[in-house]
This record gives structure tokens, sequence and C-alpha cells, in this order.
């Protein structure tokens, strides 16, 4: 394994440490199990990168050029899981790994062996979700999930075996995931220094708790929903079979009562950490702590009532229609408190403008053009209008590339100098960003249009008015997924060497993180902090 | 409303982290674990309860 070290591997001479291999296995450490979700999570960003830039590139004009619709349609829902399951997820818990114990004082997890059995479940899950590519190949099978990320019954009830794969896939995924969430609740709960109370405690830890309560709710849900499709395709159950008596807006409901949680799965650890690095660049301590963990707190419960405006056209009475517009419209009061926090942190602060300031402003720009898109979505009247349609694509991608991936980057460029002991280049990092944000504006921005003018999702091919904005959104598509290589590069470079870091790597950064060395010891918290 | 990202650095000497409330914060966690397993498990398995 080619996964670079960035503390020693051997604190206890005369202790047995496998090396190698083995000590990636076996390993219970946080940082090491950190590094392994966030290299899984880079991979798995290439790989799922790879495949919608097929899509992309068979968009690039009208007509069938490159393949045929069942792949394409394989393309599209196996890139979406391994993006939102295998990329942003880890990615995710990864930051929690490295982050929490040191932020909150703690030597470790409180359960670290819990902690490697929850990572060394994703692989086989990843193996699980694209394999069905690989045996088509062969002749075995007619290829992975055709039915996109969600599933949706009667299509999912019907389809190959690509489909058995993505559901033991997603309870695979589940199942860590939840392993994931229990170590970080049961962590920050029992294994805070002592003076931190609750209402000290980061933000960053503060939105993984919230986050990690939302998946302890949700992913029960959507694994029931899913072993529940299994029963359906191979045990003669009718839950979402119509001709069977069964509901397939059955499934709908409980597939987004865990859908619709998991954006702010997504996005919750990036909303708890784009305020560090804006008190940090911006030098003065955050705007709001307290407004920002009860908003925190909001979104999270509201966040599990407001499921099915994801689909306001399958048909629902007109009460349950206007709740859950209203209730979806409730969520940008929250949101909009974090807003005003983020920019009143930064209002008249000594700003600075290293990489991950950079990356956090645009998340604050980019971010809220997907929640100003959001409400016009979640409006029942016009969503008749945009529903299934390419604007619906480029809304959530403003709010799961820029809103997450961006924010996924913000905390890597962050906090990569803690890990390594390393600073990265900031001439790559700048270069990296100016390129991912004109990039990313010129694939999604056209798709708006797109999608105002009729243009459905997931299709192949399409009539020849749309023919322009198509080139565009592919050109930008293009010129996105590679200057990705550069963040890869500047990664590896980091972790190789370079500028040693000190323990506190940024002028203005505060929290126990920064009081330990770059990289941290072995044992994080050796000796206990106290907080006042 | 003024409260700081994190709450700045250690006021008092530190001191080593003892193995008895290691122990004891363990213990308390691994319950605590159990406890959200089962609550995992328990609205999993509320699904197949649903009509047919």
């Amino acid at each position: 394994m080619s996964i670079a070290t960035t503390h020693p591997a051997d604190p206890h001479p005369g202790h047995y440490q496998p090396a190698g291999l083995l000590r990636w296995l076996t390993t219970t450490n946080h940082k090491d199990i950190g590094t392994m979700y966030l290299t899984f999570a880079l991979v798995m960003f290439f790989v799922g990168g790879a495949m919608i830039l097929a899509v992309r590139a068979e968009l690039f004009s009208p007509g069938l050029q490159l393949m045929q619709p069942e792949f394409f349609n394989q393309l599209i829902g196996i890139h979406a899981l391994v993006m939102i399951f295998a990329a942003l997820m880890p990615a995710a818990t990864g930051f929690a790994n490295w982050m929490i114990p040191l932020m909150i004082g703690a030597p470790d997890m409180a359960l670290p062996r819990l902690n490697n059995w929850g990572f060394w479940l994703l692989p086989p899950a990843a193996i699980l979700l694209t394999l069905p590519f690989v045996l088509a190949l062969f002749g075995i099978g007619d290829g992975a999930l055709a039915t996109g990320w969600t599933f949706y019954a009667p299509l999912s009830v019907q389809g190959g075996m690509g489909i058995d794969f993505a559901i033991l896939a997603v309870h695979i995924l589940g199942i860590s995931s939840i392993m994931g969430s229990i170590n970080i609740i049961v962590t920050i709960f029992n294994m805070r220094a002592p003076g931190m109370t609750m209402m000290k405690l980061p933000l960053f830890a503060w939105g993984w708790l919230i986050t990690a309560f939302l998946l302890i709710a949700t992913l029960p849900v959507l694994a029931g929903a899913v072993t529940m499709l299994l029963t359906d395709r191979h045990f003669g159950t009718h839950f979402f079979n119509a001709a069977g008596g069964g509901d397939p807006i059955l499934f709908q409901h409980l597939f987004w009562f865990f859908g619709h949680p998991e954006v702010y799965i997504l996005l919750l650890p990036v909303w708890g950490l784009i305020p560090h690095v804006l008190a940090t660049f911006s030098r003065k301590p955050n705007y709001g702590y307290t407004a920002q963990v009860y908003a925190f707190i909001a979104i999270g419960i509201l966040s599990v009532v407001v499921w099915a405006h994801h689909f306001f056209t399958a048909g629902m009475p007109i009460p349950a229609l206007i709740y859950f517009m209203f209730s979806t419209m409730a969520i940008s009061v929250p949101l909009a408190v974090l807003f005003f926090c983020w920019i009143a942190t930064m209002w008249k602060g000594a700003m600075s403008f290293e990489t991950p300031m950079l990356f956090a402003v645009g998340f604050i720009v980019l971010f809220g053009i997907a929640g100003l898109t959001g409400l016009i979505l979640a409006d029942v009247a016009a969503d008749a209008q945009y529903h299934h349609s390419y604007f619906v694509v480029a809304h959530f991608h403003y709010a799961l590339f820029a809103g997450g991936i961006m924010g996924v980057m913000t905390g890597v460029y962050y906090w990569l100098p803690k890990w390594t002991g390393h600073m990265y280049s900031e001439t790559l990092g700048k270069w990296h960003f100016w390129l991912t944000v004109v990039s990313f504006n010129l694939t999604f921005m056209p798709q708006f249009f797109l999608g105002l003018a009729g243009m459905p999702r997931r299709i192949p091919d399409y009539a020849l008015q749309f023919a322009e904005f198509n080139a565009i959104s592919t050109v930008g598509a293009f010129v996105l997924g590679l200057s990705q290589l550069l963040f890869a590069w500047n990664v590896w470079s980091c972790v190789r060497g370079g500028p040693k870091a000190e323990g506190r790597a940024w002028e203005g950064a505060e929290g126990l993180e920064w009081e330990l060395s770059s990289p941290p010891p072995h044992h994080s918290w050796e000796t206990q902090p106290v907080i006042k | 409303m003024n409260a700081q990202t994190t709450p700045a650095t250690p006021a008092a000497p530190a001191v080593a982290f003892s193995p008895a409330d290691l122990a004891r914060r363990r213990r308390a966690a691994r319950r605590l674990g159990w406890a959200l397993g089962l609550t995992v498990l328990a609205i999993y398995l509320l699904g197949f309860l649903l009509p047919r």
C-alpha cells in the first residue's frame, strides 16, 4: 500500500507494532485511520469523476456517439453512489478521525477497533459497486445498476443483477457509516478534555455530532428500504410492486426520508469546518458561535421532516404539498443565520487569502447559489416545471460540489500542514482554486439554462436546441476534472516533503489542535489539556 | 455571541491521562455505543412491520 506515513509508526520501543501493509490493516490509531479514509475518498473521487467525464463526453453533441443508453444510465447511477458514499462521506469521516480527538483533547477515538472495522468495510463495498461493469465485459450479467442512485421502484424491482450488487454495497457502506457515527458520538460525549463543555466544543465537532445523529436516524431507513427491495426481487414480497398490491411511491418516501437528510449529512461537517478557516484567515474570533450551534441543530431537525419535496410531481394531497413546501423553505432561516455569521466573521477582519481561505470564500459564494436555487425548487408550483430537468442537476452540483467537495478541499488545504508537518505549494493551490471555480461554473451554470429550456436529466441524447450549452458544459467538465490532478499532485508533494510546518501552521489559528506539533505525536494527547 | 471557534489554549498545567480515567471513559463510551447500535437495529426492523 502506498499511503505515506505522516507520523511515527513505532511510538513504543519494544512494544510490537506491525509494519507495512499489516500496520494499515490492523491500525487502531485515529490518525492512521483518518489518512486511510482520506486516501480512499481521493481515489474514489477520481473513479467517480472518470465515470461522469465519459457521460459528459457522450453529451458533447446530440446523438449517440460513444455508448449505448443502458451503459450511460449505469454510469450516472454509479457516479452518484461513488461520489456520495465512497468519496464525500469517507472524506468527512477522515476529517473527523484526524481532527476531533486533536480538537477535544482526547488521546484517540473512544472505540478504536470499531474505527478500524468501519474503514475496512469500505473497499469491499466499493468493489461491489463497480464490479458489475467488469463482469459485463466478460459477458456475465448486464452491467451495474441502471436506475440512477435513487433505486426507484418498479424499475429497480425488475432490473438486472447490478441492482443486487448495489443493494449489498449500500448495506455495507451504511454499516460502515453507522460504526463511524457511533464512534464520533461517544468520543465527543466521553473523551473531551476537562473544562470543555458542550458550548465550548469546536464548531467542526458540533457539525459532525449533528451529522452522526442524522446518520443514526436515517441510514437504517434506507437499509430497510433496500432490504425490502431485495425481498421484492427475490423472495416473493410485494412492498413496492403494484402488481402484487404494493406501492412504488412508498419506496420514494422511504428513500428520501434518508436521502434528504443525506444532503445535510454531507454538508454539516463542511459547515462546521468553514468557520474555523474564516476565523483563522480573518484573524478575529468567530462571530455567533452559539447562533451557529443552534442553526446546526435546527437544520438537523428540519432535515428529517421535508423529504417529500423531492417528488412533488409523484402526486400528493394538496395539504401535504403545502406542508412540504413551507417546511423546506423554513430551512433557509437557520441557513441564513450561518451565512450571516460567516460573513460577519470576515467583516473588518485582517483578511489574507491563502488557498484554504480562497476555497472557503468560493464555497460561500457558490453554495449561496445552491441555496437560492433550492428555494426555487421548493416551490410546489414552480417545481412542476423544473422537476427531472437539468436545473435540478445544476442545483445539486452547486450544493454538493461547491458546498461539499470544495468544502472538503478547504479542509484539506487548511489541515494538511498539521497532518504532514509540511507546507504545500501555495502557487499550485491557487491555480487549483481558480481553475476549479472557473471550470465548475462553466460546467454547471449552462445546465440551469438547459433545465429552464426543458432538457430532461438522465438522457444520453437530446434535441438540437440544447447543443451549444451541452458543448460548453462538457468542455468545463474536462477542465474541472483535469484541474483536480493539480490537487492530487499538491497533496502528494506535501506528504512527501516541503517547507517545515510549525505546530501552529497558520498565524491566526486558534484551538487545541494547533497546540500540538505538526505532525502530532502518535498518541495525540498523552497529557490531558485543561480548558479554561 | 462572540465565542471563539474553539476554546483556545490550555489554562492549567497538563496532567497525564490516568489509566483508570481512560478506562472509565471507554466503558461509558461502549455502553452508549451499544445503546446507539440497538437503536439503529430497532429502526431498521420497523420497516418490516409496514403493511405489505
